[in-house]
């Protein structure tokens, strides 16, 4: 069965407003990136998140206010962004429905949904905040049908009397988007490098986006079956998507970009140009105080002096910097599809991103 | 020429973590300081040691440096690309076949005198629900302070180093001894040591508290104190000697020659 879409109508057919939704990829390795910037085009909203290692990704879908409840274990572009930046300012100001898990927990609770398990005992948490403090309560949690009753109960093992483990839910996804090297049209994929939790996710979802950077037969892609991974059957769609992991990685095909990743750190610390105003004057006058106590010291003077010409700048108008919103536009809002967004990236900077087959990854995309 | 025999405190921290790995151990690394040490301890300090990263990759001897654990400078130089939870099982099994190969390194914003850690969150005025400050959450770090030997990296820092902190994410010595057992955590594994910018603190095997063990030729047992925002013991420390000029030479020009995690001052 050919299951080969375009991008554009495998999101507008699996990808419904409050889906139970996992990508897969970790961090800034092999994010389905081409499929999130096409969601966030089409406009899907209200997902519940099994978020996984998560980077740029799932930062973006807070940041735009995609999500209805984030179930969380690490969220960071590692390496460029410490803490991802709209994740954190959404938390920060109350404003996103968050669970922790740790990440140990989290990626079983993906394979056990894969294996078919009604539920998952581990020995991890146990002592910890993860276990005392709930992000949702057993009262909300009951009001939201795509989330469990509960996070985490302690039990007693049957097998071991007096041994406590921790019961964890397992996730019942709705949809799993993932980005492959290779898919061919009846959904066969092959992940080169380190599968991460995808495998799981496309066995344990109802709906399956499978993006690649080559799509190649149903013949070519079983010529060596050590090397399939996913069974077409798992799959509903298969997109051609080149690049389609940008600004991530894509093991034995591309680097991350690392402009666009420092671009988006340095964007996303503003939420929009309102945003950008309040925190360079807020910014100034923590600068003004500083300066203020310790009148001698130049350097500090110095400091002020720019963070006041900043926020006036930002104020007036002639100079405020890069925002979310204006990153999102740029690379997201302002291209109809991948193929433009790839034009935009240009050649040369998608060629310099490409993988030194002797090393692994690019020594050209730096400069 | 450049000049190897001024160091900074990052390159002494880097130094203090490779001397702490011993021979043949399997060593877990994050990105950033532990990695440069693991490197280092790979290179020339500890050639036989294995160090491993969360995301799966086992037995990893990257050329250049990586920026995440799932990076494909990893990747392309390990010798097993396992899945997250192979290498979650392997490090429960290490422990339930009462193995002792495992030291892993994790770090943490906050820090109770028992080696508790945090990594989630800050309250200030608020809760856990709406802190004031948010960082990424656990990843790795709960399940390796679970079932592994850690050894925490910190910032020594007066609030860094309280004697309550907000939340714990990775669990230490909990309130004492027996702490870990009562708790259902294993009881034989637990922090070793915390090594931070201004020595390395160790915890006694009687009350499970943080002492301080070593101090550096640039730091003092007072600077210690004055930094550590509860009451630590520096009775026993002794001097920990810096890094010769040749291991200084092999940070700057063969582990992070791009200055990716260790900055080198301007001469």
């Amino acid at each position: 069965m050919n299951k080969v879409y375009s991008l554009h109508d495998a999101v507008a057919k699996f990808v419904e407003n409050g889906d139970c939704i996992c990508f897969g990829g970790f961090t800034t390795n092999r994010k389905p990136y081409a499929a999130v910037a096409e969601i966030l085009r089409q406009g899907q909203t209200d997902f519940t998140v099994w978020a996984g290692p998560a980077g740029g990704d799932w930062d973006m879908m807070i940041g735009e206010g995609r999500v209805k409840a984030y179930i969380n274990c690490y969220t960071a572009n590692s390496g460029y962004t410490n803490v991802a930046r709209r994740f954190r300012a959404a938390i920060e100001a109350g404003k996103l429905t968050y669970e922790d898990y740790s990440q140990d927990v989290l990626m079983l609770q993906l394979h056990a949904a894969s294996l078919g398990l009604p539920f998952l005992p581990v020995r991890l948490m146990q002592g910890s905040g993860l276990m005392k403090y709930w992000g949702i309560s057993e009262e909300q949690r009951k009001t939201m049908d795509k989330v469990d009753n509960l996070k985490a109960v302690e039990i007693e093992n049957p097998f071991c009397p007096g041994q406590k483990v921790v019961a964890v839910p397992v996730p019942k996804l709705d949809t799993a988007i993932i980005h492959v090297q290779k898919a061919s049209p009846d959904g066969t994929c092959i992940i080169e490098g380190d599968e991460f939790h995808d495998v799981d996710i496309a066995v344990a979802a109802r709906k399956v986006i499978v993006t690649c950077d080559e799509l190649v037969s149903d013949e070519f892609i079983r010529r060596d079956p050590t090397l399939t991974r996913i069974f077409g059957e798992c799959v509903s769609a298969v997109v051609h998507a080149p690049y389609g992991a940008w600004p991530s990685q894509c093991y034995n095909y591309y680097d991350n970009d690392p402009n666009a990743l420092r671009e988006y750190d340095k964007a996303s610390k503003y939420l929009d140009a309102e945003d950008a105003k309040a925190q360079l004057a807020k910014a100034a006058a923590k600068a003004e105080k500083a300066a203020a106590k310790d009148p001698e010291n130049a350097k500090l003077a110095e400091a002020a002096q720019k963070a006041v010409a900043a926020a006036k700048a930002a104020e007036e108008g002639t100079s405020i910097p890069m925002t979310f919103k204006d990153y999102l536009d740029k690379w997201v809002y302002s291209v109809k599809d991948h193929g433009e967004l790839l034009d935009k990236i240009g050649g040369k900077r998608l060629m310099s991103l490409r993988n030194a087959p002797h090393l692994g990854y690019s020594n050209t995309h730096l400069k | 020429m450049a000049d190897y025999t001024k160091y900074t405190k990052q390159e002494m921290q880097a130094y203090a973590i490779a001397k702490n790995i011993k021979e043949n151990q399997i060593v877990i690394v994050g990105t950033g300081l532990p990695l440069i040490g693991a490197s280092l301890a790979k290179a020339v300090v500890c050639p036989s040691c294995h160090p491993i990263v969360e995301s799966g990759l086992m037995d990893c001897d990257p050329v250049e440096v990586p920026r995440s654990v799932g990076d494909n400078r990893f990747m392309a130089h390990c010798a097993v690309q396992w899945p997250n939870i192979r290498f979650i099982g392997f490090e429960a099994n290490e422990w339930i076949h009462d193995e002792d190969r495992l030291i892993a390194f994790i770090g943490g914003a906050e820090i109770d005198p028992y080696g508790n850690v945090n990594s989630t969150c800050i309250y200030g005025d608020g809760d856990y629900v709406k802190p004031k400050t948010r960082f990424t959450g656990s990843g790795g770090a709960n399940g390796i302070a679970t079932y592994c030997n850690t050894i925490i990296m910190m910032q020594h820092q007066k609030r860094r180093f309280t004697e309550k902190i907000d939340y714990i994410t990775s669990c230490g010595w909990m309130d004492g001894p027996g702490g870990r057992e009562k708790v259902g955590l294993p009881g034989n594994r637990g922090p070793q040591m915390v090594v931070t910018d201004l020595g390395i603190m160790k915890f006694d095997e009687e009350t499970k508290r943080m002492y301080l063990a070593y101090y550096y030729p640039f730091s003092s047992p007072e600077m210690v104190k004055e930094n550590t925002g509860f009451d630590i013991d520096v009775s026993r420390a002794e001097l920990f000697e810096g890094p010769s000029p040749e291991i200084i030479r092999i940070i700057r020009e063969e582990i992070d020659p791009g200055q990716a995690f260790i900055k080198v001052p301007k001469e």
